[in-house]
């Protein structure tokens, strides 16, 4: 976490009087506190494209986990307004263009983040992927990334299997593969907000288990 | 001025959310849709309803008591849990799309615990949200305070694990025994007794089981009578005991230790005494169970009560068999139950119209009679008079049979459509009579006489005495056996409904009317089998009635070949489990009960052991064919 404090400190300057400072004010959870102590944003967000360079946001969804569980009514889903045309990727994500040409500014909705994230930990299914997209909309609102401690829940799971030996087949580590392991129920549909929700399922279990209901400390997560 | 309302249109309604729930959480929405009591809410309650939930993960063995912290109602989203009483007995088993409320569930039978036994997710909707649901929704609120679908469930889910009524007794049974010699005196093996404190202890000579000796004993035989302290033990032991078998079921002891007032049985095990059964073992054990069930049968005082007793019977089976008892226990069970309300029945008449003026017993036919007995059977008995009977004393016995059979419909054993029943006069004659009937059968069969007598040749005495009972079947077995026209008519008989196999063991299922592409179990399936055997076990003159009894007995004779009899009660098991479990699920959907079933319903296993179990029929009628109608087509 002081790692993180440090570049923070570095960007200091440059986003000084942004929505980014604003949310760098709320004082992060110590690494040593119980995982159940901790307030996790659990975030899934749709792209365009899976290359960074092509492919822009098309909507975000988020839930938190409190005290170890999902209050509901913290769910949030935003559609983004495009600048190109969403073209082939929306068969997989139902999102139409005239959808998206109604939906808020790229600018609105990372401000909602930001004031949602704000002292959280973020928890992401192949946080890569997500991170890079927002840290991509951060540097171009603020010319600074993110620079929020985040969980991934498809690292923590292969950590896991490799801990125990277990071979890991392609497809082991997929979001409903890894949720299977834990009883968890499919869901129908495929949009941010649920898969974000699926996501934030999966931490609660992996914890769960891993925890054996014992404290166990943020740092094992991160 | 600062007082007025708002303007109209900045206000909000009264249904109105205080936010617009994402429609990307539809799916959680059509879920709780799905689930009891949530479909009852209109959509947009519903989807309120979402906002105020919360997602809770639980690996298994989580409890949760009366002080488990967040109270509210659970929604199981996947795993299962169970709820126990504070006695640790199993109400509940919870899966997928049920909810408990553990303060509801307190409310209503005192401390109740919940266990997670498969990891769980959970939707808790927080006790406020769920009291504004509740105080705002007639429909959902009606479902928590509503008894009825929750005690369906639980005979439907019932289990308990495992049925102690149907383990054996050695499972229970007490090994540490006081064994003492024939010539050990009263006071030695009192000092023992208090020494070990035990209440009974077993008399032997060598390892031969010479009598028992309990606490009741010593009082009444020893201390009351003032008899010398040096008094041998075997002067005041019961000798002789009746005693159980180690593999016995606890249910039947039990049910003969209350019916005949023992409290203490020993149990014996390859000859040898091996332990000993006391009824605090057996009875304190188990409240709801069958055994409970026939006692409370013979307490009560008139037709009425009975039939209030034995009107929950269906639920009860539903529970039996839900635990995982076999169909040959269920209808064991079911047959002790008729036996006791007939017993209580005749000695209600009993005691209106005095005792019998000479000895007589009440008979139970067909499957009574096998103790194959399932719910919704009709009665089929009748009455053995001895001999001696006089013109004057008739009367009383079409009394007493017209109150017994008039009882029994009441409860629920239908007049038997074909009238063998003991008040109809045919039905109720002296032993001679009776003799001279069974000859007249033997000797002159008609097929439709055959037909209807049939299930007289399974008879087994219910009530009184059991010698006129035995005198009855030997003469039948005598006349059947040597008799073989006889023989082939019954023959004809039992081939006559043949099992529902076409070409290529395609089920054959009726075409039309009220159970179109069923077959019936119970005509094409138990009855083939019981007619078959027991035209064998007349054959042979076996006096077994009930058809593994029998089956076992051919075996044992070498009348049949050890796989053709383990064969036949295979097949007959497993016809009448599906039969039963059938008409389980039909007691849950508040269905009439019927045999019919459509081989669609069954799972792809079922359905090809139901064929296995029809093709071994269709061999064991030809081999009738051949043994017993050769020769006559």
């Amino acid at each position: 976490m002081w790692k993180l404090q440090l570049r923070r400190r570095l960007y200091a300057r440059r986003v000084a009087g942004t929505a980014l400072q604003q949310s760098w004010q709320a004082p992060l959870p110590s690494t040593s506190r119980d995982w159940r102590r901790v307030s996790f944003l659990v975030v899934d967000a749709e792209m365009s494209s899976l290359d960074i360079n092509e492919g822009e946001l098309l909507s975000v969804g988020w839930v938190e986990v409190e005290n170890g569980a999902i209050p509901l009514e913290s769910a949030r889903h935003y559609l983004i307004k495009a600048e190109k045309s969403v073209g082939q990727s929306a068969t997989i994500h139902n999102l139409r263009d005239c959808e998206l040409s109604e939906a808020d500014t790229r600018a609105e909705v990372l401000q909602r983040f930001l004031d949602a994230a704000a002292g959280k930990v973020l928890v992401f299914h192949n946080a890569s992927l997500d991170m890079a997209f927002l840290n991509g909309v951060s540097r171009r609102e603020f010319d600074a990334p993110i620079l929020m401690p985040w969980v991934d829940t498809l690292l923590q799971e292969q950590a896991l299997l490799q801990r125990r030996d277990t071979p890991i087949k392609s497809g082991d580590l997929r979001l409903q593969a890894c949720r299977d392991r834990y009883n968890l129920p499919p869901y129908p549909a495929h949009n941010a907000l649920l898969d974000a929700l699926a996501t934030a399922e999966l931490l609660v279990a992996h914890a769960s288990h891993r925890s054996g209901g014992q404290e166990f400390p943020l740092a094992k997560l991160l | 001025m600062n007082d007025q309302p708002p303007p109209e249109s900045t206000r909000r309604g009264d249904g109105e959310l205080p936010r617009q729930l994402s429609p990307e959480l539809a799916p959680v929405a059509e879920f709780l849709q799905q689930t009891l009591p949530f479909n009852e809410l209109p959509m947009d309650v519903l989807y309120g309803t979402v906002d105020r939930i919360v997602v809770q993960y639980y690996p298994r063995s989580q409890v949760f008591n009366r002080d488990t912290l967040e109270k509210g109602l659970r929604v199981v989203r996947s795993g299962a849990v169970e709820i126990r009483d504070s006695d640790n007995k199993l109400l509940d088993r919870l899966g997928e799309g049920e909810s408990f409320h553990i303060g509801g569930l307190n409310a209503e039978r005192g401390e109740v615990q919940a266990t997670v036994i498969e990891d769980a997710l959970c939707y808790l909707l927080p006790d406020a949200a769920y009291r504004q649901l509740r105080e705002n929704n007639r429909k959902f609120d009606r479902y928590f305070s509503g008894q009825r679908s929750r005690r369906l469930r639980r005979a439907a889910r019932y289990q308990p694990e495992p049925n102690t009524m149907m383990q054996e007794v050695r499972t229970v049974m007490s090994t540490g025994l006081l064994t003492v010699g024939t010539e050990d005196t009263v006071q030695q093996v009192a000092q023992t007794m208090a020494e070990r404190r035990v209440s009974s202890a077993f008399i032997l000579e060598g390892d031969k089981l010479r009598g028992i000796v309990t606490d009741r004993d010593l009082r009444t035989r020893f201390v009351a009578r003032a008899l010398p302290f040096d008094t041998p033990i075997r002067e005041i032991m019961t000798p002789d005991p009746e005693t159980i078998q180690a593999g016995d079921t606890v249910f039947g002891t039990t049910l003969r230790m209350t019916q005949r007032g023992y409290h203490h049985l020993p149990v014996m095990a390859d000859g040898r005494l091996a332990g000993i059964v006391t009824a605090s073992d057996l009875i304190l054990a188990k409240q709801d169970d069958p055994v409970y069930l026939v006692q409370h049968i013979s307490r009560q005082k008139d037709v009425g009560a009975i039939n209030d007793l034995v009107s929950g019977m269906a639920n009860l089976m539903v529970q039996w068999v839900n635990s995982g008892m076999r169909a040959q226990q269920v209808s064991q069970i079911l047959t002790a139950i008729s036996d006791a309300i007939t017993v209580r029945l005749i000695q209600l008449a009993e005691e209106k119209l005095g005792p019998a003026p000479v000895p007589w017993c009440w008979a139970g036919f067909g499957s009574q009679a096998r103790s194959e007995q399932l719910l919704g059977a009709d009665q089929d008995n009748g009455m053995i008079i001895s001999n001696e009977v006089r013109e004057e004393h008739l009367p009383w016995y079409q009394d007493l049979a017209e109150f017994v059979c008039d009882g029994l419909n009441e409860c629920g054993y239908i007049y038997c459509p074909g009238d063998i029943m003991a008040k109809t006069d045919q039905w109720r004659q002296p032993l001679e009579a009776w003799q001279d009937t069974v000859r007249r059968w033997a000797t002159s069969p008609t097929p439709d006489a055959v037909m209807r007598v049939s299930i007289f040749f399974d008879i087994r005495c219910v009530y009184g005495s059991s010698r006129l009972c035995d005198k009855l079947q030997k003469t039948m077995l005598k006349q059947a056996s040597k008799n073989s026209i006889f023989l082939a008519a019954l023959a004809a008989n039992a081939l006559d409904s043949k099992p529902p196999l076409g070409i290529f063991r395609r089920f054959v299922v009726d075409r039309d009317g009220e159970h179109r592409d069923s077959l019936d179990l119970k005509k094409r399936g138990v009855l083939p089998v019981t007619e078959i055997v027991r035209l064998h076990a007349l054959a042979h003159k076996i006096p077994a009635v009930n058809t593994d009894e029998r089956l076992r007995a051919l075996a044992a004779d070498k009348h049949m070949t050890i796989v053709d009899s383990r064969n036949l009660a295979d097949a007959l098991h497993f016809i009448q489990h599906q039969r039963i479990k059938h008409q389980c699920e039909q007691i849950l959907r508040g269905e009439k009960i019927s045999n019919f079933l459509n081989p669609r319903d069954l799972p792809k296993m079922a359905k090809e052991q139901l064929r296995d179990a029809f093709t071994i029929i269709d061999e064991a009628q030809s081999a009738v064919r051949q043994t017993y109608r050769a020769g006559l087509g």
